[in-house]
């Protein structure tokens, strides 16, 4: 059966989703207008709200589940563990301290930055780099033992996570409600300038990605049989990693940290679209794109005018998830 | 008693004193003293109802966590058993915060009870999300099933807070976990269920030293494993929950304190019991003061310094015990 159809309906999907969100708000408005002012066309007034103020907060969602669905599927390739994901290894919790510091270091006594903030995804980058650096010397030793690494990781990011509480309180981020709000992934305070930090990493990552998918493949053989077929194995490995804490630092810098997308969204585009890299990884992206603009227009939809995190809700639909792989992992072991 | 055992109760009266004349004025020996006898003034104000409070709540909650840690241990034969981890705090924070926003539920009363049953759901949902894993509760399917249950958990609580802007800021100060201007009222609650759980775990020390070895030896030693691994597990669900009524949701106390207490050498029950409530009240004291110095004249969040302090060694725990996994 042909792929090419199953892609293209997710396409759409994700297109009619978008055009959903955008005319979701306090005046709603309805898809042939949003359409119209998307296109050009159309009321002046439709224009300004859905250009200045409606998109924007889509296109960050949209960007930042796919960088992150991106990361958890290279991660989960280079580490072969299922379980893998950024959060889980604590590489979103690295970001978000590396954000933290930056604030903290490069603010005034009136809280204003010293530096332009667009320093602020290389900070994310550094602190999750940090954390993944952690994890993986950690894990060198008991290579191939799943569990261990996943520990570790749940370990670092606990670590991570009282470094960050503890940085918010002496910090001069804005106030601890919205901090907060922040770090649980949210866009809704979404502006051009965010959405276009993410898409430039996406566009970035994107070359790499396309010479990586074939190497990525014999990745999954193991590592004697991939060395063996000409793989510069441990190359690819660092390669795919390093993109891997790039995508996610970009997505958690401006986002926040949105949890299970780069969990679910893998596993997801798999189960539809087998696990040739060259379908599962463009699979992979839309549907974490998809995944975060559902969460926000869910929450959205239901709680309006309370701005509820999206990542609040894609974590109640990644943590079941997640607690299914687990007990399906601990009957085959058993 | 080991001379490490000796070492730490002799500890535990200069970090109480400590914690009364440690903070942002740092008080004499003398005045402290004064304070208590019931002198008059601002300082001795200070040290009555802000310092005392706190002092003795820490070592109520650190030794209550400390046995709950044992108890999950010592149950599931896990070494990283430990109610933060395993999302039982997490449970208990979901009841008060629904129970508060939700049913509308007021006083201290409805609160503590709130978080004793959420307490013991979130333990039986981590264990029985554990066993569908496997009959053997490996330990690191059950710390993984924790950690997620508690991310989970947590973000119902997050979205109930957020809907209910009211009761937020009362909440949010809850939720971060603290030993600092707690209302007290809740000891009368909290305390009884709490040493009656000590004094059961003093009682039935041979039959948790057995509880540690395998279900075939239990059994032949005439131990009912199920029965005995089940009102342990209860038990060290309510100690959660009485801990987080008291002060909030703190984790890693009760995973470190039963590991130093081993390190100081108990080895049986019998004084593994006593020894871990005593570690666990001089971690929390410990605490406590490096809460109030760490990010002075900022207060630290009470979790944030036990996880800063406990995930270094959970990290060693992982690296040198092969836990079963896989």
């Amino acid at each position: 059966m042909s792929r090419a159809a199953p892609m293209a309906l997710l396409v759409a999907a994700l297109i009619a989703l978008a055009i959903a969100a955008v005319g979701l708000g306090s005046t709603p408005i309805p898809p042939e207008r949003v359409i119209a002012a998307l296109l050009g066309w159309g009321e002046r007034t439709d224009q300004i709200v859905v250009w200045n103020l409606r998109l924007p907060r889509v296109a960050l969602a949209a960007c930042a589940g796919a960088a992150l669905a991106l990361s958890g599927a290279l991660l989960q390739r280079t580490t072969r563990n299922p379980l893998a994901s950024p959060s889980i290894l604590g590489i979103t919790d690295g970001a978000a301290l590396g954000v933290l510091v930056f604030l903290f270091a490069f603010s005034d006594e009136a809280n204003l930055l010293q530096v332009p903030v667009v320093w602020q995804p290389l900070f994310a980058a550094g602190g999750a780099a940090l954390f993944a650096l952690a994890v993986t010397l950690l894990a060198g030793r008991d290579r191939g033992d799943p569990m261990r690494l996943i520990l570790y990781g749940v370990t670092l990011a606990a670590l991570a996570h009282a470094a960050v509480v503890l940085m918010m309180i002496v910090g001069p981020v804005y106030r601890s409600g919205q901090a907060l709000v922040w770090l649980a992934g949210a866009v809704h305070q979404a502006e051009w300038r965010d959405a276009a930090i993410v898409a430039a990493a996406l566009m970035a990552a994107l070359p790499l990605l396309v010479r990586l998918a074939g190497p990525l493949d014999q990745l999954r053989l193991d590592g004697a049989s991939a060395f063996a077929t000409g793989l510069p194995v441990e190359a690819v490995r660092a390669t795919a990693l390093v993109l891997s804490v790039a995508l996610a630092a970009a997505a958690v810098s401006v986002a926040g940290g949105i949890g299970f997308v780069g969990l679910v969204a893998p596993h997801a585009a798999r189960l539809l679209f087998g696990s040739a890299a060259a379908r599962e990884l463009p699979a992979a992206a839309l549907l974490g794109a998809g995944m975060v603009l559902g969460a926000d227009l869910l929450v959205r939809a239901a709680f309006q005018p309370i701005e509820v995190p999206a990542g609040a809700v894609t974590a109640l639909i990644g943590a079941p998830y997640f607690l299914f792989l687990l007990t399906r992992m601990g009957r085959l072991n058993a | 008693m080991t001379r490490p055992a000796l070492l730490l109760l002799a500890l535990l009266p200069l970090l109480a004193l400590a914690s009364l004349q440690l903070g942002l004025t740092i008080y004499g020996p003398g005045e402290v003293w004064a304070a208590l006898r019931g002198a008059e003034g601002q300082d001795a104000l200070i040290i009555r109802t802000l310092r005392l409070p706190r002092t003795v709540l820490a070592l109520l909650v650190g030794a209550a966590l400390g046995l709950c840690g044992l108890l999950m241990q010592s149950a599931t034969r896990n070494p990283i058993a430990e109610p933060g981890l395993l999302g039982v705090n997490a449970g208990a924070a979901l009841a008060v915060v629904l129970g508060v926003s939700l049913l509308g539920l007021d006083g201290i009363a409805a609160m503590t009870l709130m978080a004793a049953a959420g307490a013991v759901a979130a333990t039986v949902l981590v264990f029985g999300l554990a066993l569908a894993g496997g009959p053997n509760l490996p330990p690191a399917h059950l710390l993984l099933a924790g950690v997620t249950l508690s991310a989970l958990l947590w973000s119902g609580t997050q979205v109930v807070i957020l809907l209910d802007e009211a009761a937020m800021e009362e909440l949010l100060f809850w939720l971060s976990g603290a030993f600092a201007d707690r209302p007290l009222a809740a000891l009368p609650w909290a305390l009884p269920p709490m040493a009656a759980i000590a004094v059961l775990a003093l009682l039935a020390t041979r039959r948790l030293d057995v509880l540690r070895t395998d279900d075939g030896t239990a059994e032949a030693l005439g131990v009912p494993v199920r029965a005995s691994r089940l009102a342990a597990l209860v038990a060290a669900a309510l100690l959660a929950g009485c801990a987080v009524a008291l002060a909030g949701p703190i984790a890693f106390l009760g995973l470190v304190a039963p590991h130093l207490a081993q390190l100081a050498g108990a080895r049986d029950h019998r004084a593994l019991v006593p020894l871990t409530m005593l570690c666990g009240a001089v971690l929390a004291l410990v605490a406590d003061i490096a809460a109030r110095h760490l990010i002075a004249p900022s207060e630290a969040p009470i979790s944030a310094v036990t996880a800063l302090a406990g995930a270094p060694v959970l990290l060693a725990l992982l690296r040198r015990r092969r836990l079963g996994t896989a």
